[in-house]
């Protein structure tokens, strides 16, 4: 029968292009499919087929660190002992003192430190893996930092690992402050040309506000992380929309190609439970990567009034001249 | 003729080494981009809806690592398999200089289409990416996977230029 080979091949050829078609729009129906349900597949192949390279690397990576330099560890760690027991008295008074005033235990956050595990493959620019995830306490949304500072935020959990978006993914934002609390904005990152060019932009801080370069710009604590966490510097002015708000250049405080070991903010060490470190836990960030700044519900004190009388100025108090480095300046157009 | 079996055995060692090297080992770009290699040597091996199968499957186990254009790799190796594939019916070769051709525009078009699919989030300049990078990046991933063949043996009958 000369007519049915021809037949079969045609049937076999037309199932071979059902199946190529099958798998290219499956594909395209990964792309479209939502954030947390890519995550979920994302996360079942690293759980299974690929943990095994996830191991490994995560193995080299505790070796490098174990084989470092132990010298400069130990030094570090007599320093953070003696800075430790330096600080045990206040620590004493600070209870004691609490104690009387019946004070509840402030709420603090855990660190968990974590080795960075990077995948190094097509498309997973802006992402790690650590190797802490949900039994030590890790949950969606931590903070993760580094000894410079910011490095970004936790996205998923496993039982064991976790992944983490660090500031050059598009979806980065953080509310920021300069350490003066003169200017808030939120930080978004930009990129460059080059991955090492990507930088962070400070955004929308009020027109008349300006900021010097190198300013340290730290987290507000408003949303996600806690205030303090050091973001970056400011490196100039990047953009203005008259009369409205300005746009600062930022140099970041990580590049989150050089980080090898992180600390994820959990809130395993919270006595209260709270979801997030928040406010309460505010002071116990400052002085970790900046100076701290000046107390700002403290009165401010006046000392340039003629006849050299201090005068105790509560803020916003409008019986007393402005202060001068809040006054716009003149010289600017108004909004 | 060559051993079918070591051949294809070596093949699909090729993805193997490929994410040991670049997850495993951490080598980022430094390692060359074997999932491609393996995936277009492989292609021409088997059937076209086999081809597809490998080559998504390959995408999506790198698209596990890939926060910002998940899916991305996906399409780009499904659509490469499926080209590999049918480049039997184009092309019946077997020299060297079509071996470092073949996969040298193979893995050069990965990156292209991986470009083309992935979103602006990832997508940067195109001039880096295809007429700079990309050559420069398949170029180096021919020549590691040719090595790899002569190195092995399954290539070495056919060494005619």
């Amino acid at each position: 029968m000369p007519s049915f080979e021809p037949d079969q091949f045609e049937s076999r050829g037309r199932r071979e292009w059902v199946l190529s078609l099958f798998f290219i729009a499956l594909s395209g129906l990964l792309i479209a499919l939502p954030s947390p349900a890519q995550e979920q597949v994302a996360g079942v192949f690293r759980g299974t087929v690929l943990a095994p390279f996830i191991l490994v690397q995560e193995s080299l990576s505790q070796a490098r660190v174990r084989a470092g330099e132990m010298a400069e560890l130990q030094q570090q760690l007599d320093a953070a002992t003696a800075a430790l027991s330096a600080q045990r008295t206040l620590l004493d008074e600070n209870q004691r003192l609490r104690d009387l005033l019946e004070l509840r235990e402030r709420a603090g956050p855990g660190f968990q430190s974590a080795s960075v595990i990077r995948a190094g493959t097509r498309g997973s620019e802006s992402m790690i893996l650590l190797d802490v995830g949900r039994d030590g306490g890790v949950q969606v949304r931590d903070p993760v930092v580094s000894a410079e500072g910011l490095v970004g935020v936790i996205r998923e959990v496993g039982s064991s690992t976790s992944v983490a978006m660090d500031w050059t993914h598009p979806d980065f934002r953080v509310s920021a402050m300069t350490l003066d609390g003169a200017a808030f904005g939120f930080v978004e990152p930009r990129h460059g040309a080059f991955r090492e060019e990507d930088r962070l932009l400070l955004n929308g801080v009020p027109y008349y506000t300006t900021l010097e370069e190198g300013s340290a710009v730290v987290t507000s604590g408003r949303g996600v992380y806690p205030r303090g966490i050091l973001v970056g510097a400011v490196e100039s002015l990047a953009e203005t929309e008259a009369g409205w708000r300005r746009g600062y250049w930022l140099v970041p405080a990580v590049r989150p190609a050089a980080v090898t070991h992180v600390l994820v903010m959990t809130t395993e060490a919270s006595p209260s439970g709270d979801p997030r470190p928040g406010d309460e836990g505010v002071e116990a960030f400052w002085g970790l990567w900046a100076d701290p700044p000046p107390d700002t519900l403290a009165p401010l004190v006046e000392t340039d009034i003629p006849g050299g009388a201090e005068v105790i100025r509560e803020p916003g108090d409008p019986d007393l001249p402005p202060d001068p480095d809040t006054v716009p300046d003149s010289a600017e157009p108004g909004p | 003729m060559r051993p079918l079996g070591f051949y294809r055995a070596i093949l699909c060692l090729l993805p193997v080494l490929h994410f040991l090297l670049h997850v495993g080992f951490g080598m980022g770009r430094g390692a060359p981009d074997l999932l491609a290699v393996g995936l277009l040597l492989l292609a021409r091996e088997v059937r076209t809806g086999t081809a597809a199968g490998i080559g998504f499957f390959l995408g999506l186990m790198e698209d596990a690592f890939s926060l910002l254009a998940f899916g991305a790799n996906a399409l780009a190796c499904t659509l490469l398999g499926v080209l590999g594939s049918r480049s039997r019916e184009l092309f019946v070769g077997e020299s060297l200089l079509f071996l470092v051709s073949y996969l040298l525009l193979g893995t050069w078009l990965r990156a292209a289409l991986h470009w083309v699919v992935a979103g602006d989030d990832v997508r940067r300049d195109a001039t880096r990416a295809l007429l700079i990078e990309g050559p420069v990046d398949a170029g180096y991933a021919a020549l590691v996977g040719v090595l790899i063949l002569l190195v092995t043996g399954v290539w070495r009958r056919d060494l005619s230029v």
